[in-house]
């Protein structure tokens, strides 16, 4: 009892100082909460992308893995649905499609599923209630998406009419990407309202092999079990938006951990006289730790607390940017409300949590190994400070040697973010020590007449251990933003020109309404390419073979990465045995060029010699190019791709020519629509990295311009006598400016450099083992260039808003210093 | 009583060792106070830090009441720091976030031992009725040393340790500061060891002790 009387006692004293500089406290606590904020806001994201990726692979079969068909496309019964699921087949799913006329004349497609039946999650659990019933829908009940709607002039409550005289139930607008630009309904009364006795096929999710063997077996004569090749072969892309968002968090939880650091440490640091008065008076070190310890967790609370709130609302903000990255890469349901996760939570107060205590750990045990009086020193001493610079220069090298420890035995993505970190952070602990050098350097340099020049360069030294931190934070940020812009400037060069390559053609078209002859024979058609697949499973990755006609126009312009040139001209030739590769091949199962791959097929064990490696970005398969005529050799019942590329004479109509071949609007795309989709989904993937970047940079300036505070506030007696001095308030600006200005300016310089290497092993490594895809370097001035004046900005505006401050309460410094107390 | 006994302490110096007392001893009874005086430098504020406890002597003994402090570890010399002796700076060393009542009440309910009416006594002995809400830097230097005085005085410890507590003072309130601090060290029964350059200001105390060449001599 008599304890913790002494260290509520301890705590008034301590949170005295909080009580007494409002405004410290104030953007101490700004800079907490911003940290726990942003990390915050990119965990709710990740954690809903996630969410969403699950709730995606298992809505209206987008991602189904396998479809059942009827062999003669009359469509599947319901008693043949109902026998496969009492067969314990629960993620098989019913789904109707039916392309319809409106009475005005406009064709309209619709899509109706049970949602009931929708498979569970991988995890074997249904989603959580409120998401299933965001999803469930009174039976009769039409969802048009808002762009629809307007066409169909349909408006909330009105019944389309069909030009078969039904009507449709009553519309509800309610835009689910995933149903692309149809209407959804439930399945029970899509069947009715339109007469149906069967449903367009079944979708199954997450069959394995041995699953997909049995439940072949189980069907009836009539049907066939089939992959799902119309897979979205972007839907790589979403893996990529996740690397990022990880990178992102990792970024702002260093940036947050800095600023949790300085934070505390300011507070200790200024409230070091009071720590070394209450020791004077016999409070012992265990006593006011355990003052600082609740004090730290009160901290970590309201940070956590605030942090969680202002976190969530700049989740909701960002969400709609990944939300329609999703829609667009995934075909995705997304809720637009996120969901607080207990996870999220736990890890944001353990993050706070972690960077007070470690801030506090290093202060606390250097006092309990000095005496009170060494303590005094510490103050001022500058071969203290010389100290520190050691400590953070083993611990700099350490991190580094780490790191290069690690570098040739990586091989996970995780284990890369943890060198890449190790790297950050090594370089962010020889930054004071490289600032120290330089101020020395620089005073060393100036002629002895520039006296001004050079005291205002020893000034960084009263400066620095005061900055430093926040510079690290800087730094790292810095780094972050060079880095992750070289990347992403890098892939969209290399995704702009990869798409260019390789959607040549005028318009693709699906094929299962086109009379395939009709259009070949047209005499507007100029060529065309139509393509075998054959899907099988090697190294246990799905994997593609494409059987290409080598002559088409496509083929003559390959995204060649790597190639055997006379093995590239027999393949070209339609020699046999010789076999093209993707990037991902080459790099995620390991094989070079001039290997030979196997495979099992129909014909027996084959051989294929590669003689090169193609680009192939967004794929998540393995994939092959033989020769079309090679394929239907192994292969004898490959079946053509469900569309065909075509080229067509400059003065045709593609349209009337499509049409006139049997082919339905919405079943063909323009090459440039496709190329133009591709890139805005590739924008808005990265317009959250954008956004986060800007942010993190925010977070940092607000550190800096915390600490700038701190360190004003605790020098103004020393301002005060050096006005009393008669320096001039120009003279004084610019002693205060000028080695701020050299430390933010080689922080700056040191991140171009780093943000360079960071981007090389990003590009060259990091992508490569996630992806399986190598890009060249684009590497720019301008991303660097425009960081620079941001972070002049955010200086310029600390340093206002500090000296305006310093200003204001000089003349009482002056007048202490003077004597006069009145 | 106050006892020190062949208390030795050097510093070492780049690549020289400064000693600073050699083998000195004093002897300062119950109730009485004592002056320690001694050019600048010479060591005479090692020596308060030494029987305070701030820093550790190198040989030589420092007892008080028949206890061994120097036998003592941290814990217990926190323990004899928050209730047994009281320390008053030149630079005050009052917490500048606390008022004046708060500071002058620190000490005293660290070591709960705050008597209100003893408390009521000082604060008008030492004039700070008015001041009691303002903050530290809003007093004069002579008035926040009657803070320090006071804080040291409230819990009524054994031993007060002042070190040149009238060197940031003009000659006039330092005079009214001794005075007042030696009255109330009486009043309470306390020993004094009072450092100062200042032989007008020593003359107030019961004793004097020159600190020359590392030994300590009575005047």
């Amino acid at each position: 009892m008599e304890d913790l009387k002494r260290i509520g006692l301890l705590f008034m004293v301590m949170e005295s100082h909080y009580r007494r500089h409002p405004l410290q406290a104030l953007f101490l606590f700004i800079g907490l909460v911003t940290g726990v904020t942003l990390w915050v806001a990119i965990q709710f994201i990740n954690e809903h992308a996630r969410a969403s990726y699950l709730e995606a692979d298992q809505f209206l079969g987008a991602q189904a893995t396998h479809w059942i068909k009827s062999k003669d496309d009359t469509g599947i019964i319901l008693k043949d649905y109902i026998k496969l699921r009492r067969n314990g087949y629960r993620q098989i799913y019913p789904v109707l499609e039916v392309r319809l006329t409106s009475a005005d004349q406009q064709p309209v497609n619709l899509i109706a599923t049970d949602l009931l039946a929708l498979p569970p999650i991988d995890r074997g659990e249904y989603r959580d209630t409120n998401n299933w019933q965001s999803l469930t829908q009174f039976p009769f009940q039409a969802w048009y998406p808002a762009s629809l709607a307007k066409r169909l002039n349909i408006s909330t409550g009105k019944q389309l009419s069909l030009s078969s005289g039904i009507s449709l139930p009553p519309a509800l607008i309610q835009t689910r990407k995933q149903q692309g630009e149809r209407i959804f309904m439930d399945i029970g009364a899509a069947m009715t309202v339109l007469n149906r006795t069967s449903v367009s096929y079944l979708a199954v999710a997450g069959l394995s092999d041995e699953d997909a063997i049995s439940l072949s077996r189980l069907l009836p004569s009539n049907l066939k079990l089939m992959t799902n090749e119309q897979v979205l072969d972007l839907s790589e892309l979403t893996q990529s938006l996740h690397t990022h968002l990880n990178a992102m968090s990792l970024l702002s939880f260093a940036v947050g951990f800095f600023i949790v650091f300085n934070a505390v440490h300011f507070s200790l640091r200024i409230r070091t006289q009071t720590l070394t008065i209450l020791q004077e008076i016999g409070v012992s070190v265990r006593s006011i730790t355990l003052a600082i310890a609740v004090e730290t967790l009160l901290l970590s609370l309201l940070g956590t607390g605030f942090g969680l709130i202002l976190g969530y609302a700049l989740g909701q903000a960002l969400l709609p940017v990944v939300a329609s990255t999703l829609q667009n890469l995934y075909g995705a349901v997304l809720d637009h409300h996120l969901i607080l996760q207990p996870i999220v939570i736990f890890k944001a107060w353990s993050l706070t949590l972690l960077g007070l205590v470690l801030a506090l750990a290093w202060p606390l045990w250097s006092r309990t190994r000095q005496t009170i009086l060494k303590q005094r020193e510490l103050i001022v001493e500058k071969s203290e400070d010389r100290k520190i610079l050691k400590r953070f220069t083993l611990i700099a090298f350490g991190l580094a040697i780490l790191a290069m420890l690690m570098y040739p035995s990586l091989s996970t993505v995780t284990q890369w973010f943890v060198m890449l970190a190790l790297m950050l952070f090594s370089a962010a602990f020889i930054l004071p020590v490289l600032l120290a050098l330089s101020l020395s350097a620089l005073q060393a340099l100036l002629p002895e007449k520039s006296w001004r020049l050079r005291w205002a360069l020893s000034d960084g030294w009263a400066q620095l251990p005061g900055i430093r931190i926040a510079l690290m934070a800087l730094l790292l940020t810095l780094t972050a933003n060079v880095g992750v812009d070289t990347l992403v400037g890098s892939f969209r060069i290399a995704l702009t020109d990869y798409l260019q390559q390789r959607m040549s053609a005028d318009v693709y078209v699906q094929t299962k309404n086109l009379n395939l002859q009709k259009l070949l024979q047209s005499p507007g058609l100029e060529n065309h390419h139509l393509r075998y697949l054959v899907t099988f499973r090697w190294k246990k990755r799905k994997t593609l073979i494409r059987g290409m006609n080598t002559q088409a126009p496509d083929m003559l312009v390959l995204p060649i990465a790597e190639s055997d040139p006379e093995g590239l001209e027999s393949w070209y030739g339609n020699t046999d045995g010789v076999i093209l590769a993707n990037e991902q091949a080459q790099h995620l199962s390991g094989i070079k060029l001039g290997d030979h791959v196997e495979f099992d097929t129909p014909t027996g064990l084959h051989s294929f010699k590669v003689v090169g490696f193609y680009y192939d970005y967004g794929n998540s398969t393995y994939e092959f190019y033989l020769p079309f005529d090679r394929v239907k050799q192994y292969w004898p019942k490959a079946e053509l791709q469900p569309h065909i590329a075509v080229w067509l004479k400059e003065e045709v109509d593609p349209e009337s020519i499509l049409l006139d071949a049997g082919a339905q609007p919405g079943d063909w795309l323009y090459s440039n629509d496709i190329l133009q989709v591709s890139l805005s989904i590739f924008n808005r993937t990265f317009a959250i990295t954008a956004a986060m970047n800007v942010l993190t940079l925010a977070v940092a300036g607000i550190a800096l311009f915390a600490s700038l505070l701190a360190i004003h506030q605790q020098r103004l007696p020393e301002y005060a006598h050096w006005r009393s001095m008669g320096l001039k308030q120009r003279e004084w600006l610019g002693l205060i400016v000028l080695p701020l200005g050299v430390c933010v300016l080689i922080t700056w310089g040191l991140s171009i450099p780093l943000g360079s290497l960071m981007s090389i092993l990003m590009i060259e490594d990091l992508n490569v083992i996630s992806f399986g895809w190598t890009m060249p370097i684009e590497w720019r001035w301008e991303p660097a260039a425009h960081l620079l004046i941001i972070t002049t900005g955010i200086v310029i505006l600390t340093l206002v808003i500090s000296l305006t401050q310093v200003r204001f309460r000089l003349p009482q410094a002056l007048k202490q210093l003077g004597g006069d107390n009145g | 009583m106050l006892e020190l006994s062949h208390l030795s302490k050097s510093y070492q110096q780049s690549d020289s060792s400064v000693i600073v007392l050699r083998d000195a001893n004093l002897s300062l009874n119950q109730g009485r106070s004592a002056a320690l005086l001694g050019e600048s430098g010479c060591g005479k504020s090692t020596l308060l830090h030494l029987i305070a406890g701030l820093d550790r002597p190198d040989k030589g003994e420092i007892n008080f009441q028949n206890e061994n402090w120097t036998k003592f570890n941290e814990k217990q010399w926190n323990q004899v720091r928050r209730s047994q002796l009281s320390l008053i700076f030149q630079q005050f060393h009052l917490i500048p976030t606390l008022s004046i009542l708060d500071n002058l009440e620190l000490q005293a309910r660290l070591c709960q031992r705050l008597d209100m009416d003893f408390r009521d006594h000082l604060i008008n002995r030492l004039g700070l009725n008015d001041l009691l809400k303002r903050l530290p830097q809003q007093l004069s230097g002579g008035q926040q040393q009657r803070v320090a005085i006071g804080r040291a005085l409230l819990h009524q410890p054994s031993l007060i340790l002042a070190d040149e507590p009238t060197g940031n003072l003009d000659e006039n309130n330092s005079k009214t500061v001794i005075k007042l601090l030696v009255s109330l060290v009486k009043d309470a029964g306390s020993s004094l060891l009072m450092v100062t350059h200042s032989s007008s200001m020593a003359a107030h105390l019961d004793e004097q002790w020159y600190l020359r060449y590392g030994q300590l001599e009575p005047a």
